[in-house]
């Protein structure tokens, strides 16, 4: 079989990637992150108090409600910790484009580094749902082989969205 | 060479065996609802026909819908690309691009063995998800549309004029590339016998089971008959046969293994060609794959201890999966490979191994005591099931026992970073070695949690067409290390093609 040309490299001379400059995503996408968090804690919230609000209409005696604080110490410090988990891994969240991969970091909690090789990109998908169309981002998916290696890199802004395409799909298409 | 640009349908055979595979897919879904009127006493005229009319209907029906799938089905090679045209009512055309088939397999099933025809499947990956499989086709005309196929795929094999001349000969009859591993009848049985036998035996229990379900009445009014009083001494055996009962349940499992064995490695025949890694297999369905050396994104080597004490290793070759489902299978196992057959191997898909590697990474030490901790926690479960001394005194022995066995797990955690290839190891009862080229890696994935990140470790992913692979606890700057050197290979081996 044909082994490609595979010059010798100085390890001290490797580019790092750690060395490199991150670009965050769109502040609104913390909004749309921040405005699900919301979402979920009020109807969790409505949940844990329905039996107070149906002792307050008279449907239920109050005396009768027991251990509803227990799911309200459970659920103060767990949205607490999702609350963390956005804000201060929207400020981790970014990517770095270079010369030949794609390089997307996110989270605070459970952190995660991917790097792909434009090379291996299948095909590249924008997508956009109502809240996000109208907070002005847009989300970008990269497909490799195998599906394993696939990345989403949400949050992005319209215009930045489509550039970032564009050189993805042009690189990908160039080796 | 046979012409495959007009559309061509499948041997008229075809017909026959698709009406027994429809029939047999029928019985298959529908067979329990049948149960009761078997096991019923008194079959009355009426009822009978209650039966037959309908199941005539439905094998009539059968036959029909396997002529008219038949009538409508086609395909034809068209701009470097596959077609397909199929169903009956929903028309459907398929397009399989060439670049994106991994492999062409043949096979023989029973039916196909009956009337000397051969099956044909091409595995496609990646965003296609789709395959093909023509269940009739005549020998020469699937030796023919493979070897077209396969010189397709790979731009570098030409189909030579004396290829062309006698395609059977090259490919079926004498593999006249470098013979791998083949299997006799006592290394068949040697691969049998070092199979997973108390898997086996679960799984033919279950199937006893799942058998049995559907006739649970039949059994239950069978016991009802018994007199309570030999029922009474027949549950008081039963404690006896506690013992035999066992080692029949183990028995059973080894010869279940030697079956299936048998079944799926009968007169196993593997090479090493040009194009790929040819494997022949099978008695009753004969499997041919055909991989070729690009479409390979994972190997890897397993063995226990029982196979290494044959000087056997099994190798597992991973191609790429279809992203939409995970689980098709697209392994092909080579086992009973010996020490020099993995050598062959791997001089000629990974010829950088035979060099020293770049780097030789183990994980963190504290891996070691999780892995421990991990494996005598259960032991306090004991607590629960009986009196405390014996409790503590079986969690004590237990605690060493896995204090041993997990220190032999953490020194077996290995990394290898070769010039063009990454080696993964891990176990030392059961072995494992992965290797990947890092010029097919789709993608690299540096992982931890937030404690992880204070002490500077983490897990680090390597993402392959074939899956993703794993190593976990290591320091970051080794991991890093890694990964630029990856990426850097990665990047020039893209821009040296």
């Amino acid at each position: 079989m044909e082994v490609p040309p595979n010059p010798e490299l100085n390890l001290d001379n490797l580019p790092p990637l750690g060395a490199i400059e991150w670009v965050s995503v769109d502040v609104n996408y913390r909004k749309m992150r921040l405005l699900s968090w919301a979402t979920v804690q009020l109807v969790m919230l409505l949940l844990i108090l329905s039996p107070m609000v149906a002792s307050l209409l008279g449907h239920v005696n109050y005396s009768d409600i027991h251990l509803w604080w227990v799911l309200l110490c459970l659920q103060v410090p767990l949205s607490g910790l999702w609350f963390m988990e956005e804000w201060r891994g929207f400020m981790r969240r970014g990517y770095a484009v270079r010369e030949r991969d794609i390089t997307y970091q996110t989270g605070w909690l459970i952190r995660n580094t991917t790097t792909i090789p434009y090379g291996m990109i299948q095909h590249s998908e924008l997508s956009q749902g109502p809240v996000s169309r109208w907070l002005g981002i847009n989300h970008i998916k990269l497909f490799t082989a195998g599906g394993s290696g696939n990345l989403r890199i949400a949050g992005l802004k319209e215009e930045r969205a489509q550039e970032l395409r564009a050189l993805i799909d042009a690189r990908a298409g160039r080796s | 060479m046979m012409d495959f640009s007009t559309p061509r349908r499948q041997h008229p055979l075809g017909m026959a065996i698709l009406s027994v595979q429809f029939l047999v897919n029928l019985i298959r879904s529908a067979w329990p609802a049948l149960i009761p009127f078997v096991f019923s006493s008194e079959l009355e005229e009426s009822t009978l026909v209650y039966i037959l009319v309908p199941l005539t209907l439905v094998g009539v029906g059968a036959i029909a819908g396997a002529i008219a799938s038949y009538w409508r089905f086609n395909y034809r090679l068209e701009d470097n690309a596959l077609i397909v045209e199929k169903g009956v009512l929903q028309r459907e055309r398929l397009r399989i691009p060439m670049e994106k088939i991994q492999a062409i397999h043949l096979f023989k099933g029973p039916l196909q063995q009956a009337f000397g025809l051969t099956g044909l499947r091409v595995d496609t990956a990646g965003s296609a998800g789709s395959e093909l499989q023509l269940v009739a086709v005549s020998r020469a005309e699937a030796e023919s549309l493979q070897a077209l196929l396969a010189s397709q795929i790979d731009p570098s094999i030409d189909v030579s004029p004396e290829k062309e001349a006698s395609p059977s000969a090259t490919k079926n009859e004498g593999f006249a590339s470098q013979p791998l591993v083949e299997l006799n009848a006592s290394r068949l049985i040697k691969v049998g016998l070092t199979q997973n036998h108390l898997r086996n035996a679960f799984l033919g229990m279950a199937v006893l089971t799942s058998l049995g379900n559907p006739m649970e009445e039949v059994i239950s009014s069978a016991l009802e008959a018994i007199p309570p009083v030999a029922l009474a001494v027949l549950s008081l055996l039963s404690v006896a046969l506690f013992i035999p009962g066992v080692l029949l349940f183990l028995l059973s499992g080894i010869l279940i293994s030697l079956v299936l064995t048998t079944l799926k490695y009968f007169r196993f025949r593997s090479a090493l060609g040009h194009e790929g890694v040819q494997v022949e297999m099978g008695l009753l369905r004969r499997n041919a794959f055909q991989v070729p050396f690009a479409k390979i994104h994972m190997t890897t080597w397993k063995s226990h201890w029982l196979r290494r004490q044959l000087g056997f290793e099994t190798l597992q070759i991973r191609q790429a999966q279809a992203s939409n489902q995970s689980n098709s299978d697209v392994r092909v196992f080579v086992p009973a490979m010996e020490s020099q057959n993995r050598k062959t191997v791997e001089e000629i898909l990974y010829p950088d191994l035979s060099a020293a590697p770049v780097f030789r990474v183990q994980p963190v030490r504290r891996l070691r005591w999780l892995i421990w901790i991990g494996a005598w926690l259960p032991s306090l479960l004991l607590f629960g099931l009986m009196s405390s001394l014996p409790a503590v005194s079986v969690s004590i022995l237990w605690l060493a026992v896995s204090g041993y066995t997990s220190l032999r797990r953490f020194r077996s955690l290995k990394l290898q970073l070769h010039k063009n290839t990454v080696t993964i190891e891990r176990g030392w009862f059961w072995q494992s070695r992965t290797l990947i080229k890092l010029s097919q890696l789709q993608g690299i994935q540096w992982r931890r949690h937030v404690l992880l990140e204070r002490r500077g470790v983490g897990h680090l992913t390597f993402h392959t067409a074939a899956g993703p692979k794993a190593f976990t606890y290591l320091r970051k700057h080794e991991a890093m290390a890694i990964r630029d050197y990856a990426l850097n290979q990665l990047h020039s081996a893209q821009s040296g093609v």
